[in-house]
């Protein structure tokens, strides 16, 4: 598998001006050698750690691929992709592993973090209380609602400790009421926990709500056009839920539908 | 109403956003279980008159064509001991019957135990399904009767030549259904493993292989049929005990109602382990449908 160059120690304590994720004059292509989709061009940034970098756009701007860059699922044609620490994914759809029950499937992250097996019952059942299933680990995941299933895909990712998650519009698939708490939840915990997130969403509303800072890309080829830093508080003790009524948050929105109504447009 | 009525919806309107309750959606199956189960005694009861029918017109000769009565007697005398005879051939029907059907057993069960981890290679090594799978496709349209020949030259006339053939007979529809169900594991599944931090022996063993569990035993359970139309070319020599050596012998001295009541023997078994083996797939891969 082509995996993103990653470099430094997992856990090392992270010196003043470093760098989680390294993205410099990134290219993807796509389709046949000969005539070659643009996916991606010359896309550079960077994350640092603690960052929540919201990736928002249009379809087919390339947002998910940049991720996939990141994850190492994917290798840039030109250009370079640095991956500091180590990384986690949670997708779109879940992606658990049907014939495990939902400790099961945490017990397969645990056993690939090198987590001995005596170990592993009580960190399932500290990870199922962080995502709110405490106690579910019996359960098999059909028998699941679709924001339970997302909460146990988190949980396991969280389950190999990363310090970069990477999140490819994780609540896309969600109804409106699960969608909102899963996204106060995540924001409290990527924000209690230090966690770098990587996040990729085409709503400008979720990007307002979770992001640090948002990038805007457009389309054709796909390739970031705006930067939005977001200064809303953060934190343990912030009510997100009363964020969404703020007043800077709906000028901030406004600002980012905006942007990427424009990028739409120009693409 | 017809007997194929199909069970209306039972569903009560969804207030709580999930389907009709679980007791009356058991009560519309059982109503058609109990309806398809009539439908068929009533197929057979139409065939057995039929048959009766044919006998009794004296279309042809009660040597070709037995009355279903005569068939009966012969189960009944293979299936007793008369005149100090125990069954035919010195062996009852379950006995014949119980040594083919090991050996169907057997010979599954080493296709199985080669075919999984062979079709396993197959679908994740290129160069090996470049090579290994025109010879599973040539082996697999060998009649088994064909290759008899070269299994009793090398293994003689006892139990291995018997075993190697349902093996062979048994070995490429496992392979080439585990072979098929690996590379079809999506994904999706894979790349949220290798996330993980899964390697690729990991990815095989504990990925790939449980995703194609349900076509694996789907494999088996084709197989297992293969064994079973096989096992008669296996004892054309010296096939007694077993129900195929018996049906030899029964056609050897024009014995036709012994021959169908062999036949008779060999499907409605076939019919019940059938079951049993999709009863065992549901029971392993309850996900199967679900996720």
């Amino acid at each position: 598998m082509p995996r993103a160059e990653t470099t430094g120690t997992a856990g090392a304590a992270v010196a003043a001006g470093a760098v989680d994720v390294e993205l410099a004059g990134v290219s993807v292509l796509y389709g046949p050698a000969k005539a070659p989709v643009t996916a991606v061009e010359d896309v550079s940034l960077a994350v640092t750690p603690g960052e929540f970098v919201v990736l928002v756009g249009p379809s087919g701007c390339g947002k998910t691929t940049l991720l996939r860059l990141v994850a190492g699922f994917e290798r840039p044609a030109t250009g370079t992709v640095r991956v500091h620490r180590k990384v986690g994914v949670v997708f779109q759809q879940p992606r658990l592993f049907p014939w495990r029950t939902v400790a099961g499937n945490l017990a397969f992250a645990l056993a690939r973090h090198g987590v001995p097996r005596a170990a592993r019952a009580a960190r399932t059942e500290e990870l199922l209380g962080l995502v709110g299933l405490p106690g579910m680990g019996g359960r098999r995941t059909w028998e699941l609602s679709g924001g339970q299933r997302q909460r146990v895909a988190i949980a396991r990712a969280l389950a190999a400790e990363p310090q970069i998650l990477l999140m490819d519009e994780p609540f896309a698939a969600l109804d409106a009421l699960t969608r909102e708490r899963l996204q106060e939840e995540v924001r409290t915990l990527a924000a209690v926990t230090g966690t770098t997130v990587v996040f990729v969403t085409h709503s400008a509303e979720e990007a307002v709500l979770l992001g640090s800072r948002v990038l805007v890309m457009a389309a054709g080829p796909g390739r970031v056009v705006e930067e939005v830093a977001v200064p809303l508080p953060r934190g343990a003790g912030v009510d997100v839920a009363a964020l969404r009524g703020a007043a800077p948050f709906a000028s901030l929105r406004a600002e980012l539908s905006r942007a990427t109504r424009e990028a739409a447009a120009g693409a | 109403m017809t007997l194929l009525d199909a069970p209306k919806s039972t569903s009560v309107p969804a207030t709580d956003g999930r389907a009709g309750s679980p007791g009356r959606r058991r009560a519309g199956r059982a109503g058609q279980v109990l309806r398809w189960t009539a439908l068929r005694l009533l197929a057979l009861a139409v065939l057995l008159v039929a048959w009766q029918a044919v006998v009794a017109a004296g279309v042809w000769p009660r040597v070709l064509v037995p009355a279903p009565a005569e068939v009966w007697r012969a189960l009944v005398r293979a299936s007793t001991v008369h005149d100090g005879v125990r069954g035919v051939s010195g062996h009852l029907l379950v006995e014949h019957l119980a040594v083919s059907l090991r050996r169907i057993a057997l010979g599954t069960g080493y296709a199985a135990l080669a075919g999984v981890p062979l079709g396993l290679l197959i679908g994740v090594v290129r160069p090996l399904a470049v090579v290994l799978e025109p010879a599973v496709t040539f082996l697999r349209t060998l009649p088994p009767l064909a290759y008899l020949s070269l299994l009793v030259i090398w293994f003689g006339i006892d139990e291995s030549p018997k075993i190697w053939l349902l093996v062979i007979a048994a070995l490429p529809p496992i392979t080439a259904a585990t072979a098929a169900a690996v590379r079809g594991v999506p994904g999706d599944l894979v790349e949220a493993a290798r996330a993980l931090g899964a390697g690729p022996v990991s990815v095989l063993l504990a990925v790939r292989l449980p995703a194609a569990l349900p076509e694996i035993l789907t494999g088996i359970r084709i197989a297992v049929g293969i064994a079973y139309t096989s096992v008669v070319a296996a004892e054309t020599i010296n096939g007694v005990p077993g129900i195929g050596g018996m049906i030899r012998d029964a056609q050897r001295y024009n014995q036709t109602d012994l021959v169908i009541a062999g036949l008779l023997a060999i499907g409605l078994s076939g019919i019940l382990l059938d079951a049993l083996f999709r009863g065992v797939e549901r029971a392993a891969v309850p996900w199967r449908g679900r996720a």
